[in-house]
């Protein structure tokens, strides 16, 4: 039962924004930008990769999704598919050239590589659209043998069809985070010099975590242009990057279901400070410093003190009335109790 | 009596950029016992426990252990050879319990499992005895489920070793297992290591020279990245050159 804790929590997420929103366009959107968080989670969290380079892998997915459904006759899921294969292309690329390096030098090259493609994205129209994006993306309904099983036109089928996805994805997540390769990366994380001193291939385990991260980077840029029927240049942005690092940080790193937590927070938050107030994103930076501070484990360290706190009290109480008990009832008045 | 070369070291040299820190080291180090190197700071050791643990590269010079060329094998893979080793400062995985450290230590003979995306390290994957007999050598059974940095200071530094045994290699390099121990510990530690040589070869870089007299086969004195002398501990300790050259009395722990 506690092994499922995770999966339940999410389905949980899944299951009540529908009863708790009213757009569902913005319920989709925390979903895909949880999934966006929960890849970016898996290298800063688990393998202590700072990459600023999950908008290339956002972008690319975005992109691919676009051109297949807009000029070749692909089936959707195919388009899906294709998109995911292309973010894990793109990550083993970059992947591959970041980590010869560490630390700082691997986070400028991530960064490199974000600019690098930004500017071929802006520069190479004739594929990307350049500063207009790619526009009118179809968002088919899910058909077998011609009948519609699924339609997606309103926007809580969009999401009925995300959190689909979502749900398989995150459970394959979880089952990676929790594989042997997963228990190694937490490794490579703590101590980079001793993995490799037992044995410890770092590149090959760093790289297959940026191809698991880029696969589902991608996907959330596939499903975020499916969204909005649009493949804009900023979803390969630099700025894309930042958000979904920002989520993830707020959310918590190394906990899979932290990033839900970091992309809801987020978006909700943004949602509701854009009413406010148009500067609101110095509103957002202003908690971020918050988190920075004193809230280093994120919204999920907080919620893990909290709950300690209600059932440390509540344990202490019943231990104190226990202990009672067994002084009274131990023929020496307690004091054997001790040794 | 004496027992095959495990490993051999020939001309080791290592330059950073024209200094020498290696100035062509030859050495032999026989299997199952205790191989001791010392010498002052700066003479060299620490490096040569490097290019024979494939930490860093050789400048020139050739590794033969177990019959195999290993120099150029970089160090993950030489683990794998059967070279394990223990670092001079503490390097543990922290925030992992005991026994996930020695786990992690363990299955790094065969790393290709650690690709393994779907299933998770149990049953025959768990390593499970190497991890129960290595826990019970170093006396932390009760610490298994503690997370590294919650040790203290001696049992960090057994743990330090114990990372090295669950490889069960055929060679264990140390790099001054007693550094910052206490004299309670100390104690231990050198029976222990002592007890490795039964199933091990050891090659104890130490700059605690009363500790290599008490446990060590053999001994290599190193001065300014040469060997300046090697034998049996009692030879070094009455070695002219050794003594006259500059270890005095340390070495001799004011015996002479």
């Amino acid at each position: 039962m506690k092994r499922q804790t995770h999966l339940i929590l999410a389905l949980v997420v899944v299951l009540t924004m529908p009863l708790l929103m009213h757009s569902g366009s913005l319920a989709s959107e925390v979903l895909i930008y949880g999934l966006a968080a929960m890849g970016c989670n898996l290298l800063l969290g688990f393998t202590g990769l700072l990459s600023f380079g999950q908008g290339i892998f956002f972008g690319l997915g975005s992109y691919t999704l676009a051109l297949t459904l807009t000029r070749w006759p692909l089936p959707m899921p195919l388009a899906l598919i294709l998109a995911t294969v292309m973010g894990a292309l793109g990550a083993a690329i970059v992947g591959w050239v970041a980590i010869r390096q560490k630390g700082t030098y691997f986070v400028m090259l991530t960064l490199a590589f974000a600019q690098m493609f930004y500017f071929i994205a802006y520069t190479a129209t004739g594929l990307t659209g350049g500063d207009n994006g790619l526009m009118d993306i179809p968002r088919p309904s899910i058909t077998a043998l011609g009948r519609t099983l699924w339609p997606l036109t309103s926007p809580w089928q969009f999401y009925g069809f995300v959190a689909a996805i979502f749900m398989a994805a995150f459970w394959l997540l979880l089952k990676v985070s929790r594989s042997t390769f997963g228990r190694t990366l937490l490794a490579v994380r703590d101590n980079e010099e001793r993995a490799a001193a037992i044995g410890y291939n770092l590149k090959l385990l760093k790289l297959q975590a940026f191809v698991i991260s880029g696969a589902v980077t991608g996907l959330a840029g596939a499903l975020h242009a499916m969204m909005t029927g649009i493949a804009p240049l900023s979803n390969a942005e630099y700025h894309t990057s930042e958000m979904i690092l920002v989520m993830t940080v707020i959310g918590g790193t190394g906990n899979l279901f932290a990033s839900v937590l970091g992309s809801a927070f987020y978006l909700l938050l943004a949602d509701w400070l854009s009413t406010l107030w148009p500067r609101w994103l110095l509103l957002l930076g202003l908690v971020l410093i918050a988190v920075s501070l004193w809230m280093q484990r994120g919204l999920w360290g907080l919620g893990e003190t909290l709950w300690s706190l209600v059932r440390g009290k509540r344990t202490r109480a019943t231990d104190k009335t226990i202990e009672k008990l067994v002084v009274a009832a131990s023929p020496s008045g307690g004091n054997g109790e001790q040794a | 009596m004496s027992t095959p070369i495990l490993l051999e070291a020939i001309g080791i040299k290592k330059y950073y950029g024209k200094f020498a820190a290696l100035g062509g080291v030859d050495l032999k180090v026989r299997a199952n016992t205790v191989h001791s190197v010392i010498g002052p700071n700066g003479a060299g050791k620490t490096t040569l426990f490097h290019m024979l643990t494939g930490t860093k590269t050789v400048s020139a010079g050739r590794i033969v252990f177990d019959g195999q060329d290993v120099t150029h094998v970089p160090d993950h893979r030489r683990v794998q050879r059967g070279i394990a080793r223990s670092f001079q400062v503490t390097s543990l995985f922290l925030s992992l319990s005991v026994r996930e450290n020695l786990r992690l230590a363990a299955q790094g003979i065969a790393p290709t499992r650690a690709m393994n995306c779907w299933h998770e390290p149990e049953g025959p994957r768990s390593c499970a005895e190497t991890v129960a007999s290595v826990l019970a050598r170093l006396g932390l059974e009760s610490f298994a489920s503690v997370p590294a940095g919650n040790l203290s200071h001696g049992q960090q530094r057994r743990l330090e070793v114990g990372m090295a045994l669950a490889a069960r290699p055929k060679a264990i390099f140390l790099d001054e297992p007693t550094s910052g121990m206490g004299i309670d510990d100390l104690e231990d530690m050198k029976s222990f290591i002592r007890s490795l040589r039964d199933e091990h070869t050891v090659v104890l870089i130490e700059h605690n020279m009363n500790i290599v007299m008490d446990i060590s086969d053999t001994v290599t004195v190193m001065q300014q990245g040469r060997v300046l002398a090697e034998g049996l501990p009692h030879e070094i300790r009455s070695d002219n050159r050794v003594r006259a050259a500059y270890l005095g009395n340390m070495i001799t722990g004011g015996k002479a």
